[in-house]
Parts: C-alpha cells; structure tokens; sequence
C-alpha cells in the first residue's frame, strides 16, 4: 500500500494542504481557513487534494485514506488567533511584587515592533497592545532571587496563598502563570509557589492550567519571559482543543498515529507536546525548513531563503546547514523568548501599493499591499491604487489571460489608466518605463532585505538564493540581480512550498537556558575549567530533559542526536553570539581553549578584527541543546534527463515584454511540461497555472534531475553545468 | 569636486545656497527626475548601510545604554560633512555629527593634518561641537580611488567619562575643567587602528576604561564595515552617480520639510516658555559658587513667513548656570533636528532640513550659547534645558497643527529627564559607575486625539526603552522590588499624558553604593510643562531614598517592603520602613552624601508625559477604566475630572451625576474667574515690588531680560513697567 505524507499550511486566509507520495510527487488543496473550528477547512482542504489524485473523499478509499497516511502535520494560526481574537483563558498572573504590571506595561519598544524607522520616529504611531493579563488579574508576592539565584529575600508564601485564593475565587481564573524575576537561575521560588497553588486549587475545588516562567521559557529577560509564560497559559488549551479536532477528524479516516504541529524553531512534535506556546510562531517555518530538506539533496549547506507572497517579503539565511534562530522575537506586538527560526519580513510583495510622495514626488512602494482582497487594480476588485501585479500586467511578464490560472478576469486598460494617471505622468516618465522602475525599486528593497539577513559576517558568494512562495518565481531573478550569488534555484511547486517543507521536518526539539559564567585573564588553567562547570551542568540538564521527553515519545536513545551550542560575549558586552560548541563538554584547559577560539573566529567574523579587545575577558550566557531525532521524508525524485531543447508542446509561443526600457519577443513556456534536462534562456516566462517564473534576457535556466530549476548569469564567468 | 579644496568647496555650497535657495545650487535634482528608480535604490542601500553599522556597532560596543537603549547612531556625509543618511538609533546627534566634520575642514585639517583612507578623528569636546563629555563623536574619511567621497561619522555614550564625579550625567560639574576625559578635534588613529596613547589617555582619565574602550571598538568597526561595503556600492552605481545623488538627497529632505510646513502650518509668530529649575542650594557640590538654586528661561520664538521659512530664536533664554547644564549653540541645532523628526517626520533623515530653518545665534552668555561670554561654562549633561527647551517644539506645532485640522499630528508636550546613575564596586567585584536605562521610557504626550502610551517614549532617541529589570541587575548591584506604572503621573486633561513608571531599587551585593539622581531634563521645585488646551501639569520629579535601614529585619520576618511610590502626601518608604537617614521628599537632584549600604531603597519615579484639554472634558468611561486599572486615584477622578462613582470591588461612573458634578464645577469657576484687567493689574502689582520672588527667579528674569534687550523692552511693554525697570 503506498505510503503519504500529509502536511498543512493554514494561513490566515487559506489552508493548504499538501499530501506527498514516497516517490516526492504531490498533490495540493486549498480550502478557506475557518479560525471557529480548524477541522473544517482541514479536511475541505484535504478532500480536494484527494480529489486531484483522482480519490472520490467521500468513496471507500477517500473515507480510509487516513490509514495510508504516514505522517500528518499540522502548521495552523489557533494560538496566533487566540492571542489576535483574546479568546483565551481567563489568566491570573502570580508576579514578583511590583511588577504586577509586567503584561500592560510591557515594554516601550513593543510599541514599535515590525515599524518603519519613519513610524518609529513618529511617536503619534505608538501603541500598546492590549494585554492578556489586566492589571486586575495581576497579583504582586514579595521574593527576590538575584543574579547568582541566591534567595535574597524568601518567598512569603501567605501572600501566594492569598493570591491564588484571590484569582481563584474572587476572579474566576481559568489558567494561572506564576513569573519570578531571576527564577531561570533558580526556581525555587517558583515551584514553591505552584505547589502552594496545587494546594489551593484542590482545596477550593478547582483545577486549573499552570504555568511557571522557568519551566516555559528558563532565560534572562522577564518582560519576554512573562509574556512567554501568559502566552502558554492563556492560549494554549484553546490552540490544543482545536489540533484534537483535527485529530479526531483524521482518526475518523483511519489515521490511528498522532497528529504532528510544528515548532516555531523548526522541527515537528506531537499535539500533546506541553510548551505548546512555542508552536505560535510556526507560519514562515515550513519554507525554511524545506529549503534546509532541499540543500541536503542538492549538497549545498549555505542557502538564503526567500518567500514572496502577496503581502510581505520573508529572508532567512541557512549557514553551514544551521538554522538562524532568534531567541526574543516579536510576536503580536509581544517580546517573547522563544527560539523562532530567524526571519525577517519587509512589506513588499506582489499585491504591494505603487503611490507618489505628495511632496516629493518620491515613489513609494508600500508597506501597505491590496494582497488578495481587493487585489491588483485590474482585477476591478474596488481598488484604484496601483500595485506591483498591475505593473507585472502592464509590462507583460503575467499573462493576462493566465491570471490565476485563468481564473481570474483581468482588465488590462484599468491598470494602464491609473498607472498613468498616478505613477508616470507625475513622474514625466512613459507609462511602461515606470512600471519597470517601480519594479527595479522592488527588486532593490527585496536584495537588500536579503543581504540584510547576511549583512553580518558572511559573503553571498557562498550562498545558494532560493526563491519560493506565490510571487517567488515572478521576482526571483530581479531581487538576485547582479549579486555575486553562488547559484540561484527554484521549485516548480514554489507556492505550495511552505507547505511540502512541513513534511520535510526531522521530530526536533530545542531547549535553551541561561547560566552565568566568566572567564578573565588572571584565572589559571584549572579555574578556567572549573568556572566554565555550570556550562557542563546546564547542557547537561537540558539534554537529560529532551531526552526523556523524546523516549516519552516512543523513540529509542540511539535514534536521538544531540548537538550542543552556548552563548557567548566578551565581558561588558550585552550582545552575545551563537557559537555551536567543537567540544560536547568543558573538561579540560584544552576543552577551554577550543570553545574560546570557537567563539572568536565566529566573532571577528562577524564585526571585522578592528571589534577584537587585546585581551580578552569572556562570559558564556546562555546554553542550548538540539535533540533531534530523524524522520522519514518524502524523497525528492530522480528522473531521466531529456534534452537540453524542451518538447514542443511545452512552447507556447511568444509575448511582447518590456525590458531595459524596450518591447521584446519573449518566450513563453508551460511550466507543467518541461522536463528536467531542459534548459531555457532568457528572455522567456514560464507559466503554470499557480505561479510564473520570469526569466530576463541575461539568465539562463536548467532543471535538473530532482526538476529543481538552476539558474544563472549568461554574463557570469563561473556559470557553469552543474 | 574639480581641484577644489573641500574648504573651498564649503565657500561655493554656501554661495550657491544664498544665490539660488537650493542646496550645493540644485535647483533641479537630475538625478532624481531622470532616473527616478535608481536614485529610491541607492537611497536605499544607503540607509542600509547606516542600519549595518548600526547593528556591527552597538553589539561590539559594551554600554547596556548602547545595546539595549539604542544610544548610538552612524551616519553617511558628505565630503563637506552634511549628513546625508542616518542609522537608527540617538537621533539628536546627526547635526552634531555633520558640524563636527564641518569643523575640521573649516580649521584646515585637509591641509594641516591630512586626509586618508583610515585616519579615525574624534571629538567629544563642546567647544568644537560636541555635546557633553560622554558622548564620543568619531568620523573617519572615505576614499574612492585618490578621492575622498563621504565620511563615515558615529557616536556612542560611555558609561563614564572621567568628569568630576562618576558617570555620564555631570550636572554638578561647575566648569569645563571638571567635565573629563576631553578629546578636543583629534585624529585619535589610523589605517583602522587607534595610536597607542588614545587607550592610555582612556585608562588613566576614565574610571570604567574597559567600557569605554569596547564602546570605541564598537564605533570603530561599525564605520570600517560600512566604507568597506560602499566601495561596491559606487562599483555598482559610478562615482558620478553616488557624487550627485548623495548631494541631491539632502536638497530633496529640504524641500520635503518646507512642504510639510507649508501644508500643515500656517504662518505668523509663536513664543512658548518652558521654565527648569536646578535647585541645588544647600546641597553637596563641588565650587562655592555653587551654592546657589537655578531657574531656566527656555523660550522658543517660532517665525514662520508665507513662503514656510521658519525661523527660530531664543530671545530671552537665561543666563549660564555655574553647573554642567550649558549647551552650545551646535548641539542645540542638532537637538532641534531630533524635534523636527518626531513632528515634522522626515522622508529622508538628514541635514536637509537644518537647511529648511534658521536658527538665531542665541544671546550670548546664555544657557544656550555660553562660550561667547563664560569660556568655562561646563556642558557635562548639556542636553538637560535642551531636551526641556525641544518640549516647546511639540506645543508650538502641535497649535499650528491643530490650527490646519491635523489633530492627528498633536503632541501635548515631553516628559521631564531624571536620570539614576551608580557608582561603586558591583557584585561581580569590579568597580562599575554608569547610567541606568531607566530614563529611556517616559510616557508618550497626549495626543490631539488620544491618551498617551504609557512608558513607550525617550525624547533625545526614539528606539530606547527601559529594557529588562534582569540585565540591569546584570551590571549594578541592585535587586528591583518595584517597576510599576507610577498613577496621575501623565497629567489631567481630556486626553492625560502616558503614564511613566516607578522604580524601587534595594540596594544588594555592594561594600557601597553612589546614586546620583541626576538632572538631565527634570524639575523639582516648581511644576513640569503644563500641557496643553486647559489641560493641568503633572507633579515634579520626586526621588526618596533610605539609608540603614530595617529591611533585613522586615524581610526575616516576612514583613511588606516598598514596591511603589505610594500616595505623594504620605509615600510608602515612610510608612514601611524604618531608616536611620529617610529621606523621604529630597529635593532632586543630588548625589547621595553617604554611599548606600546593603538593603538601602531607592525609590525613582520616571516621569509620564503632559496632557491635552480640560480634564472635565474626559471620557467618564476611560476615568472609569484608569480607576479599575490603579492609574488614577479616587481623588484625581473625583476633583480634577470631576467624576461621579460608586465602588464595589470595581469602580463605575454614574453618567448623569458626572454632569451635574461637571456642570457644578464650571458654574464654580465661574464665580471664582475675575476678569483678565483685574488679573493683570494685580499681578502687575507683584512684579513692580517682585513680591514673594525667589532669588533664582529673579536671577532668571534678569538674565533674560539683559542678554535680550528687546525681549527684555517686550516684557516692560506687556506688565506695562517703567522703562528702567529691573528684576
């Protein structure tokens, strides 16, 4: 019986459900999300990919698919929309005395999150979200631990009676978080206090969820720390209650494993997983994850990610087949820390608006886009604001007869008009020259969000640029440009690439810890050693923790790899780097001197030998362990090679396009039947019915065996037959 | 620019501006209107640059107040040093930054010293454009080929700079002579590398060297990585694209601030005085001739003609203090171009707008301009009246806005400074003296339109806040017991201020403790700014601390501490604790005379910001919220808005009593309102015999009426005074 896999994208607008055979083919379904019961637009989903594959879902095979699914994997928006709609549980938060306004406080800068330098500047644009926890569901318990986790001052524990008394009964809670400062260097304090609280709850008669900040997220920084801590409370059951549904309606088709989510800092586990806050952010995970799968089968281990929607623009970087993590990321105007895969979003997409500085005459490309709803202008949709699609039409890289698939009536006059009417002739400039300058603009922003994402340390002639989502393909090769890339790729499936990458992810789990720990100069061998012991502790505590969770799983030991990674900074520094441990333990003044020059070469070459002290002073700040444990994937074929000269049937004749200021033939190809072997050169527009890859006249196009498109400069000295 | 030197080329920008109004004589910008695409491009690869810099830079850099506070700023300019574009982060220093290069130029550096790739050239010194000692300012020229194309300028804020006492807010220094380590138009290194005896001159004339070096590493390597990358920028783009463009983006930012003015604005003549006070009689100082209180007239005389030429003056700005808070005329302008970024906005942040206004030199011998009569003035915490003097900038506009509809744009007014500084060996064992961030996140203004946000907004750099309690324990040998929004602490009006927020600190881990509350922009004695449209000020900053305490006594007995400020008539360290020294309402700021021991408190409110409106004018529902919330006080609701409400385990407003309580209130001040002539005359009365007025204040008067004759004729005119009249 043949085997699938079963992987979900559910955006905010549209599920897409993936299912792959063993072989790598795939098949896609889309369905509306449906945010009150996810099942719903799962299974929609899910029926019209079995529809593709030529199942009846509602036949014997379609009403027993469940028992040919291998994996299945969700990546929904439930805990993001509990947190957007505040449909959560009522939480209490349990605090360190004073800080009872941690949650509506906040800080400043999550004002800001995601802003424009303009926006930031401008303090009329500030705003605070409105808090998860209110003031009045906050309770203040006098304790202090310091910086070393010694109890300066004990915990007074009738006042965390009292409040959890309070919160209970007076308050109605539904969850409670219990936050301490300094509790993930001693939590003490913090599991005395869920004791006493056990002990309330029993005695009142009510049981509610508990969450202890050094258990969610055991790091420094109690403002990301709480909100962490409140997020996991207050958002998980309900996020949880939905995956079950899902489950349920699976188990329904006779899948009998459990379903899998996704973990903001890739990787998958099971729906019963208990910090389940660190699935919230797992929208943009898919696609780097994929592109991580993808670069073990091209052998290539430095990739630069790039996905281009309607709306954003989202870079990443993969270095040496290690994942970019960030460890405070924003989430819903929120710091919080939880390991994220590090991607960074600009506003620039397809849909993205194209206006004129009323003063200035200076183009403007967004941040705003009409994305979807109400679209490009020539979609008559009720927008009258050019867009980038309008000026892809205008210049004819799309087709208007292809829009969507074709699905999609386009009026082609209306986008003429208004670009004319409020982009060129402001600008003095003919209508199609200033479509190909909004769009060499776009591109602009797009390269540099991208180098941005390698600014420090690293030099893009390492990296492969891998371009995917709706609009990848479309501006893939204006954003690559010139750039010095050492190859750019992309997939025929671009669109539904976040969605395969699901499917491509090893069972993965992360724990991170702070620790405090100083090296100086005048320590001798032995002391270095000695010192650096709470690093040894510290790995090895966390690496005890996964591994129990992952033999809890049902995996064996010898199934789970472990890699080992601290934190690093010369003392007086704020800002540490990720350094990936070359020892798996501190043992020696060997073991010292190895991490210590770990550490430096990664950090002179991130900011230049000039940022180097003379002498050096060290402090390691924090340490993390990866458990991973591998999975089966779907592989990603390898078919026969045809000729280099694409078939016939794949040419669908030509188009005019307007390039470097002037009408060119183009060739037009269906992107459906080229072969891997075929090669195209530019200037060409490859089509098919979910996305179009637009090949200017000095790029050049080969697919390769895995059908895995390589392109490269015509101009290049290194271009080369890979 | 042909064989021109770049004195010389200063000479024909100047010339070519005063002929034809347009920066460097562009009356058109070519670039941009021929190909408008690739001139958006290079901008923005240019800013992307800065933002590298920015982010190399603060994270080599090892002051938390770079790092996690954002101090830091880099900038791209032009060979003649106008900022062209600027990084994020401390935006009052890119005017700072331009003049600085402008300097060296104008003293011939290019002849006498020389230019090449590599030279480092700093400055910290406010005779010669810096602000205060604390504030390193560093350029390094860029060499395309034999040509010098741009510099590279940045600046960071040390954790100390070796002036009188510890730290980096040098209020009580009393002249020049004590503002520290000064680094005065100096090429401080070269081929990327320091000379030896910069790090020498940093470990014998600063107390944290370590610091300040790393923080030199970070400015250093953070310019090295932007000219390094902009050699492939001007490969991509020609030199001669880069040369006009760069010129052009500064014009362009002119004329975007003239357009914004003109549309949003209208013309006339508007004045706004915010008054300080420095209140330091009877205090622990350095001089005799310290011993003195200080009052500050900050006036802001804002002229703008048909044509949206704004002119700005400072006519009856006070006299020089005997305390670090003097501001040169330069850094002043450089303050007025972080104003202009947060009210104006900029399309692009550059030195185009310093070019859109013009500044009258202000009155010699005053606050603003000391050099030209008191070459010892001292400038150790500079921006202190300055922050306070921009506050003005926010009332005057957010009128002029409100006068064209834009009340979207309306600003009430800032927050006042008070900053915490400590010095004394950490509880790592190292000697430590440095500023908290706790400053770095005041309540935003009122809004034309809406309350404040609360602890969202720094006036002197808009991407700081006061970051974690954990890491500032990280570097000070403090344990927080509080950080709470402080209540009532944004005004009263129809929209209030947002809120600042209380911090309580016990001291922990320390042989001894210095704190220095120190004034960067606060008040004491008389009340902050006033906000706007019949709005009422907020209370001045009031600090309190205990020195021997009892609290390791309360603490083994599990007794409450101080967490919060408390009522103002009654605060919590007096009621909670027992102390040997309680200083309960000290008058800020000062330097504790006694280092603090383990388990002292430290109470610091940082304050919230002014309010807009009548506070009877407010939503009974939004006070209702603010009282469930603990953000106002039932008395505040009651008397000052004028709410009617019940409580019962939570507070709800009855609606109609509100308006009958309102309509009392108005019939109130009805009755108690005498008419303007009957005020004026009276008042009049107390100023001819200057009745009840403090020396300070007449200090104050007399200053300002002195160093600006004709502001000083005005005053006469308006109280109708004799014309030899004096205070």
């Amino acid at each position: 019986m043949d085997r699938y896999f079963v992987a979900c994208d559910a955006g905010g607008t549209m599920t897409d459900v993936i299912i792959v055979d063993e072989e790598g083919r795939s098949v896609i379904g889309k369905a509306p999300t449906s945010p009150a019961d996810e099942s719903i637009g799962y299974m929609e989903s899910l029926e019209e990919a079995l529809e593709y594959m030529g199942i009846d879902p509602h036949g014997k095979k379609g009403r027993n698919f469940g028992e040919r699914i291998e994996t299945a994997i969700y990546t929904g928006t439930s805990m993001l929309n509990t947190v957007i709609n505040m449909s959560g549980l009522r939480t209490g938060l349990i605090v360190t005395k004073g800080f009872e306004d941690i949650i509506a406080q906040g800080r400043g800068s999550q004002t800001f999150i995601g802003a424009q330098w303009s926006e930031i500047t401008h303090m009329q644009y500030r705003k605070h979200r409105i808090p998860l926890v209110p003031r009045k569901l906050a309770r203040g318990v006098t304790d202090r631990i310091d910086m070393f986790g010694s109890p300066v001052i004990p915990i007074y524990e009738h006042e965390v009676e009292e409040a959890v008394r309070e919160l209970l009964v007076d308050e109605e809670c539904e969850a409670l978080a219990v936050v301490f400062l300094h509790s993930f260097v001693n939590a003490m304090h913090e599991e005395r206090a869920a004791t006493i609280a056990k002990r309330v709850m029993r005695e009142v008669g009510r049981e509610v969820p508990l969450e202890i900040s050094s258990e969610v997220a055991p790091t420094a920084r109690e403002v990301s720390r709480a909100n962490a801590t409140v997020i996991q409370a207050y958002a998980s059951s309900t996020a949880r209650e939905q995956l079950f549904g899902i489950e349920k309606r699976l188990d329904g088709i006779g899948y009998d494993h459990s379903l899998k989510t996704v973990l903001g800092y890739g990787g998958v586990t099971n729906i019963r997983y208990p910090r389940l806050f660190e699935t919230a952010m797992s929208g943009p995970v898919g696609g780097l994850m994929g592109a991580k799968y993808l670069s073990s089968v091209i052998g290539e281990e430095n990739i630069v990610c790039s996905d281009v929607g309607g709306t954003s623009f989202d870079a990443g970087a993969i270095t040496a087949g290690v994942l970019p993590i960030d460890r405070e990321p924003g989430f819903q105007d929120m710091y919080v820390n939880v390991p994220m895969l590090g991607i960074t979003s600009i506003g620039a997409g397809t849909g993205t608006y194209i206006r004129l500085d009323p003063q200035t005459k200076r183009i403007k490309l967004g941040p705003d886009s009409a994305g979807g709803t109400p679209g490009p202008t020539f979609m008559e949709a009720g927008n009258t604001t050019p867009t980038i699609n309008d000026a892809n039409l205008l210049l004819g890289i799309l087709n208007e007869h292809n829009y969507l698939g074709g699905k999609v009536k386009v009026n082609k006059q209306v986008s003429y008009d208004l670009f004319k009417e409020k982009v060129s002739d402001p600008l003095g400039l003919d209508v199609y020259e200033a479509a190909e300058t909004c769009l060499e603009l776009l591109n602009v922003m797009m390269r540099e969000h991208l180098v941005r994402s390698l600014m420090v340390g690293h030099d893009l002639r390492d990296y492969v640029l891998l371009g995917y989502g709706g609009g990848g393909p479309l501006h893939l090769l204006g954003y690559a440009g010139d750039y010095p890339w050492k190859a750019i790729v992309t997939v025929p499936h671009a669109g539904a690439f976040s969605a395969w990458g699901g499917a491509c992810m090893d069972y993965s789990y992360r724990r991170h810890k702070s620790v405090q720990t100083m090296i100086t100069p005048d320590l001798d061998d032995t002391m270095k050693v000695a010192y650096l012991q709470p690093v040894n502790m510290a790995w090895q505590a966390l690496e005890d923790e996964l591994l129990e969770e992952l033999q809890a799983e049902g995996f064996d030991r010898d199934q789970i790899t472990t890699e080992r990674i601290v934190y690093m900074k010369y003392l007086g520094q704020l800002d540490d780097i990720e350094v990936v441990s070359p020892v798996t333990s501190v043992d020696s003044p060997a073991d010292v001197k190895e991490l210590i020059r770990a550490y430096e070469d990664q950090y002179t070459k991130m900011f230049s030998l000039v940022a180097k002290p003379e002498v050096g002073m060290y402090q390691v700040t924090e340490v993390c362990v990866l458990a991973k444990v591998a999975t089966v994937k779907p592989r990603l074929r390898k078919h026969e090679l045809a000729k280099k000269k694409p078939s016939k049937d794949a040419f669908k004749g030509k188009r005019p396009v307007f390039q470097h200021g002037k009408w060119h033939d183009a060739d037009i190809w269906r992107m459906e039947s080229l072969k891997p072997g075929n090669e195209i050169d530019g200037l060409a527009v490859i089509e098919a019915s979910n996305t179009t890859l637009f090949v200017p006249p000095e790029f050049h196009v080969r697919i390769d065996e895995h059908d895995i498109y390589w392109i490269t400069r015509n101009d290049r000295n290194d271009r080369k037959d890979r | 620019m042909g064989d021109l030197t770049l004195r010389e080329q200063l000479r024909d920008n100047e010339e070519k501006f005063a002929k034809t109004g347009s920066l460097f004589g562009l009356e058109q910008l070519h670039r941009k209107e021929s190909d408008p695409g690739t001139y958006e491009a290079l901008w923005h690869i240019l800013s992307n640059l800065c933002n590298l810099a920015w982010e190399v830079g603060c994270r080599v850099s090892s002051s938390p107040i770079a790092v996690e506070g954002g101090d830091a700023l880099w900038a791209l300019n032009l060979p003649t040093g106008e900022a062209v574009c600027v990084s994020r982060g401390i935006t009052a220093h890119p005017g700072l930054l331009a003049d600085m290069i402008r300097n060296f130029i104008d003293l011939d550096y290019e002849e006498l010293v020389g230019f090449k790739q590599g030279d480092i050239f700093e400055n910290n010194d406010p005779h010669y454009g810096g602000i205060h000692g604390p504030d390193f300012d560093m350029a390094m020229p860029i060499y395309y080929g034999d040509e010098l194309v741009a510099w590279v300028s940045c600046v960071t804020h040390v954790s100390d700079c070796g002036s009188v006492t510890p730290g980096s807010v040098g209020f009580l220094n009393p002249d020049c002579y004590s503002d520290g380590l000064c680094i005065s138009m100096e090429k401080v290194g070269e081929n990327d590398q320091f000379y030896p005896w910069y790090e020498k001159r940093i470990r014998s004339r600063t107390r944290t060297p370590d610091f300040v070096l790393g923080d030199a590493r970070g400015r250093l390597a953070g310019c090295v990585s932007l000219r390094d990358r902009l050699m492939d920028v001007i490969d991509k783009y020609g030199l001669d694209f880069f040369r006009d463009a760069i010129k052009e983006y500064v014009e362009d930012s002119r004329r975007y601030a003239v357009a914004r003015v003109r549309t949003q604005t209208v013309p006339g003549r508007i004045r706004k005085s915010q008054f300080k006070d420095l209140a330091m009689k009877g205090k622990n100082h350095i001089l005799g001739k310290q011993d003195v209180d200080c009052m500050f007239n900050l006036p802001m005389e804002v002229e703008i003609d048909v044509d949206a030429n704004v002119k700005f003056s400072l006519r009856g700005a006070s006299g020089t203090v005997p305390f670090g808070e003097n501001i040169s005329p330069t850094a002043l302008k450089s303050g007025l171009l972080n104003g202009y970024s947060h009210i104006i906005g900029f399309d692009m942040f550059n030195s185009g707008p310093t070019a859109a206004w013009e500044v009258e030199m202000p009155p010699a011998g005053s606050w603003a301009n000391p050099f030209e009569v008191d070459w010892s003035a001292s400038s150790g915490v500079a921006w202190a009246p300055a922050v306070m003097w921009m506050s003005n900038l926010y009332e005057v506009f957010g009128r002029l806005f409100q006068m064209r509809g834009f009340i979207e744009e309306m600003a009430a007014g800032a927050a006042t400074t008070m900053t915490a500084e400590f010095a004394g060996i950490t509880q790592l064992g190292y000697y430590l003296a440095g500023l908290t961030l706790e400053q770095a996140s005041n309540g935003s203004p009122a809004r034309g339109f809406a309350d404040g946000e609360n602890s969202a907004w720094c006036i002197y750099t808009p991407n700081a806040d006061f970051g974690n309690a954990e890491v500032t324990e990280l570097y000070y040998p403090i344990l927080y017991l509080g950080r709470n929004i402080e209540p009532d602490s944004g005004g009263y009006g129809k929209y209030r201020g947002g809120l600042g927020h209380t911090a309580v600190w016990m001291v922990y881990g320390t042989p001894g403790l210095e704190y220095q509350c120190g004034c960067a922009g606060m008040r004491a004695k008389i009340v902050a700014n006033h906000g706007m449209y019949g709005a009422y000020p907020t209370w001045p900053d009031a600090p309190s601390y205990a020195h021997k305490t009892n609290v390791k006594e309360l603490i083994e007995e599990k007794k409450p501490l101080v967490h919060e400020r408390g009522p103002a008539e009654r605060p919590t360290l007096e009621t909670a604790i027992e102390a040997r020294d309680l200083q309960t309402h000290p008058i800020a700021p000062f330097v504790t005379p006694d280092e603090l021991q383990n388990y002292d408190l430290i109470v610091h409110p940082i304050s919230g910001a002014q309010a807009m409106g009548d506070p009877i004018e407010r939503d009974p529902a939004a006070v209702e919220e603010d009282l469930n919330k603990g953000w106002t006080s039932e008395r505040v609701a009651g008397d000052v808005n004028g709410v009617v409400f019940s409580e019962n385990g939570q507070y709800s407003v009855d609606t109609t009593a509100t308006e009958r309580r309102r309509a009392e209130i108005r019939e109130d001040r009805k009755r108690k309102a005498i008419p303007f002539k009957d005020w004026w005359t009276d008042e009049r009365r107390r100023v001819l015999e200057k009745e009840n007025m403090d020396p300070a204040v007449l200090t104050m008067w007399r200053t300002s009426m002195t160093l600006s004759p004709d502001y000083g004729d005005e005053l006469r005119k308006f109280w109708d005074l004799p014309a030899d009249f004096e205070f």
